[in-house]
């Protein structure tokens, strides 16, 4: 395999945002033919490097090379015109059209007749295997359909080079079974495939070779031969302990306190069904499912933020007293937050400092006496509690737009922390954090569920689950179908739970 | 946007039209013999206040993410409701108070529309200034025009066409408006509110702000700030032409909001910007007044120069994928 002539070669690139470099002097090669597994831990720079080879950024320095010459993509337009395709871990589909339509997406001919369209599609995606109806609207098909549409479209368009940010995180084993299968097959029809990924057993079983990066540097690239799981493990994480940062081991379990919050039949519309669970203070309860399990809904649901109508049932219960909030404002005032999976739609303002945005929380909560902010002690809180996270920035008056991922997501925490909840759900809190503030918002998490707070994860990430909760819930199909004490979970008995 | 993606000679868009203007009023001062006196630089500032007001209610509405489309039309027709009524006879005192009323129900019925039916804010202010102004002129007023007559010899007269120390009453109202609406946005709670609601919306929810009432007392506002743009306007030229509502009026307020740098999508901008905004077209026609310049060219020259001020900006402030990527590694 490693014989096989170079297809791309970056040489010594480096990618900055404001300054801050996202990977720095990577070299990387990807040869033709071979399947390519991209690994590294959040914010190692997997998604900038997949993003440089697909003309979606442009390097700050080092240079590009396709088949020897050098390159520089203008746009993912250009590096798909030279074959280079890339599959989002965010869907790049037009929902409201049909899977035909989307796979001749910015290639119809200038009289767009319908049947001939159909037909063609109908026929491509049978050559390549695929069961996908090319009448269906894509809104409406899974996340594995989704994905074949879109690798569907990456084919049609002579791709030599597909590349996948993390295919198999959102699928059921079934659907990943088809998927290997179906990147087997484009690697023997001579398609080039990088995979990020964050599973090293998916990495181990289907890729030739392996690249990991840690904290934007490249640790190796080598063939799969040369790998084992440990091996990996040790060059993700920069030392042999790999669960270290998840704590493994040792840990002592918190006791369940007194109990502040159970949910009774909560539904809502199809995406909530039913589902029951009670949270206790002083403990951290885990909530683990796949996409589309209700968990984020729930936990909307619970702090006011889902527009729910009279007609959705079931009961919350704050302590004794049954609760039913409108609007966020009435839980936040009742000492519920939730901070948001998505912070740049739904977490921080980007046009306003560190302080601006910490002190919008004090002030929501009630907590400024009066109708003039004052200013003075609201800096004062919003010193204490930056330092209380250690958020890092250049200076205090930094907007948040230009601040790292992690740091970034301290500063949504710190808005609902000086909220001073008695309940706080964070989901996904780690998504797009860099390494070093992963193990730091895990430690504040532990910090505040010490403190007496009910502290409710959300997380598909296996390990953080296992590392962090004291108690895991799994959710599956819009309800809460387990219930594990962390003592004696594993990973295979929460995915079981979670899949069947 | 990172200060080092900024080519090192970056404006802002603010001090771009800071800069056109000085520019102007060398050029001005030099070429045309009576421009530069005490008379004409208040003259110019009385001219453009009534739309530095509107321009201060319509930035509050866009800062908070929202546009305010029925100002002209809530002003005019509320305003010539108060002259009506005190032609027949009413007190001026309480016809001022049913007016103000009048105009602060059209803009509780644009909060109510916008915040709690969730139509967008372009649509149901267009569709209310339409919906106010046909009723009011088929209901209760008699004529297009209406004249200032029954309060003609009141203090309601001296509000637009008298002076303190030599300065006209409308320029200290601006003054006034702008500074209130200022400091009202920049150091109050719902001013804080307003910001963060037009830079996130969803954020700002679920931070657990009040969005809806937020909204209403937006529109509110607005309205109460055009109803004084309007009594302004009718005591300085002792009458209310209706048939305002019919002009370009509203497209000069948001000229001069969007000009001096209020971001239409919300959250950014302040109360200095609509003033920059308003000075600039206030030298510009005063200039071209004076050297007998035809209206027509005169919205041509208007509407270019607000074509390179946002071309400039955005050469100078590219928003491009680099910006809207940041921090995700």
């Amino acid at each position: 395999m490693s014989d096989a002539p170079a297809l791309i070669e970056m040489r010594g690139v480096t990618k900055r945002y404001g300054g801050i470099p996202a990977i720095e002097k990577v070299d990387f090669t990807l040869r033709k033919g071979e399947i390519h597994a991209l690994l590294g831990e959040n914010g190692a720079g997997k998604s900038t490097l997949t993003k440089l080879m697909a003309g979606v950024v442009a390097p700050t320095a080092g240079e590009i090379l396709l088949d020897g010459k050098p390159v520089s993509f203008g746009s993912p337009a250009e590096a798909m015109r030279d074959g280079i395709n890339m599959v989002y871990q965010e869907n790049s589909l037009v929902p409201s059209m049909t899977v035909a339509q989307n796979i001749f997406l910015g290639d119809e001919s200038f009289f767009n007749k319908l049947r001939p369209l159909y037909i063609a599609a109908q026929q491509f995606l049978q050559s390549l295997n695929f069961n996908v109806d090319p009448w269906a609207s894509v809104a409406g098909l899974g996340v594995a359909k989704k994905q074949m549409v879109e690798i569907a479209r990456a084919v049609r368009q002579n791709a030599r080079v597909i590349v996948f940010d993390e295919p198999t995180a959102s699928l059921t084993p079934e659907e990943k079974h088809h998927f290997f299968a179906l990147i087997r097959r484009l690697k023997a029809d001579g398609v080039s495939i990088v995979f990020i990924s964050h599973a090293l057993e998916e990495a181990l079983e289907i890729s030739d070779r392996i690249t990991i990066l840690r904290d934007g540097k490249l640790v190796m690239s080598d063939d799969r031969s040369k790998f084992d799981r440990e091996r990996i493990v040790t060059a993700m994480v920069g030392r042999a302990l790999s669960r270290d940062l998840y704590g493994e081991g040792t840990k002592t379990y918190r006791k369940a306190g007194e109990k502040v919050l159970s949910v009774q039949n909560l539904s809502m519309g199809k995406v909530v069904r039913n589902t029951s669970f009670t949270v206790y203070a002083g403990q951290v309860t885990g909530m683990f499912g796949l996409i589309g399990s209700g968990r984020t809904e729930t936990a909307k649901i619970i702090a006011g933020i889902a527009k729910r109508n009279f007609l959705h049932g079931g009961e919350t219960r704050l302590g004794e007293r049954s609760v039913r909030y409108r609007v966020p404002g009435q839980a936040v005032r009742d000492g519920i937050v939730y901070v948001t999976e998505d912070r740049k739609v739904e977490g921080f303002f980007d046009t306003m400092s560190i302080a601006e945005n910490i002190g919008i929380g004090h002030i929501a909560a009630g907590f400024n006496k009066g109708l003039v902010v004052r200013t003075s002690e609201i800096a004062a809180i919003a010193r204490t509690w930056s330092e209380k996270l250690a958020v890092r920035s250049i200076n205090a008056d930094a907007r948040v737009i230009e601040l790292s991922g992690g740091n970034q997501q301290k500063v949504v925490i710190a808005k609902s922390l000086v909220q001073k909840p008695r309940i706080i759900i964070f989901d996904e809190p780690t998504r797009g954090v860099d390494v070093g503030a992963i193990a730091e918002i895990h430690q504040l998490i532990e910090r505040l569920a010490d403190d007496g707070l009910a502290v409710i994860v959300i997380s598909s990430y296996l390990p953080e689950i296992l590392g962090i909760s004291d108690r895991i819930l799994v959710c599956q199909k819009g309800r809460v179908v387990e219930e594990f004490r962390t003592e004696d979970a594993t990973e295979a008995k929460i995915m079981y739970a979670a899949v069947h | 946007m990172s200060p080092s993606f900024r080519p090192a000679f970056a404006f802002t868009q603010e001090q771009i039209v800071v800069a056109i203007t000085l520019a102007l009023l060398v050029l001005f001062s030099v070429t045309l013999d009576s421009f530069l006196t005490a008379g004409n630089i208040l003259a110019l500032i009385q001219n453009v206040s009534i739309l530095g007001i509107l321009g201060v209610a319509m930035a509050l509405a866009i800062i908070g993410r929202g546009i305010d489309l029925s100002i002209v039309a809530n002003m005019a027709v509320s305003v010539a409701w108060v002259l009506q009524l005190s032609n027949n006879g009413v007190p001026i005192e309480i016809a001022i108070v049913m007016g103000l009323g009048l105009a602060l129900a059209i803009g509780l019925v644009n909060g109510f529309l916008v915040a709690y039916v969730e139509i967008p804010a372009i649509f149901a202010t267009l569709a209310m200034g339409t919906v106010a102004y046909g009723f009011v002129r088929s209901l209760l007023l008699e004529d297009n025009l209406i004249y200032l007559k029954g309060a003609a010899d009141t203090w309601f007269k001296w509000i637009g066409s008298g002076q303190v120390v030599g300065i006209p009453n409308s320029v200290l109202l601006f003054g006034l408006v702008a500074v209130v609406a200022h400091v009202v946005l920049r150091i109050t709670v719902p001013g804080r509110f307003i910001y963060a609601m037009g830079d996130n919306p969803t954020a700002a929810r679920s931070t657990g702000i009040p969005i809806r009432p937020l909204i209403v007392l937006q529109y509110v506002t607005a309205a109460a700030i055009a109803f004084v743009a309007g009594v302004i306007a009718a005591t300085s030229v002792d009458s209310v032409e209706t048939r305002i509502v019919r002009s370009n009026l509203v497209y000069d307020v948001i000229l001069v909001v969007v000009i001096g740098g209020v971001g239409l999508s919300g959250g950014k901008g302040s109360i200095r910007n609509v003033i920059v905004g308003t000075l600039l077209i206030g030298v510009l026609v005063n200039g071209m007044t004076i050297m007998n310049v035809a209206y027509t060219l005169q919205n041509i020259i208007k509407s270019l120069i607000l074509l390179t001020a946002i071309v400039i900006d955005s050469l100078m402030n590219p928003r491009d994928e680099q910006t809207s990527q940041q921090g995700d590694i």
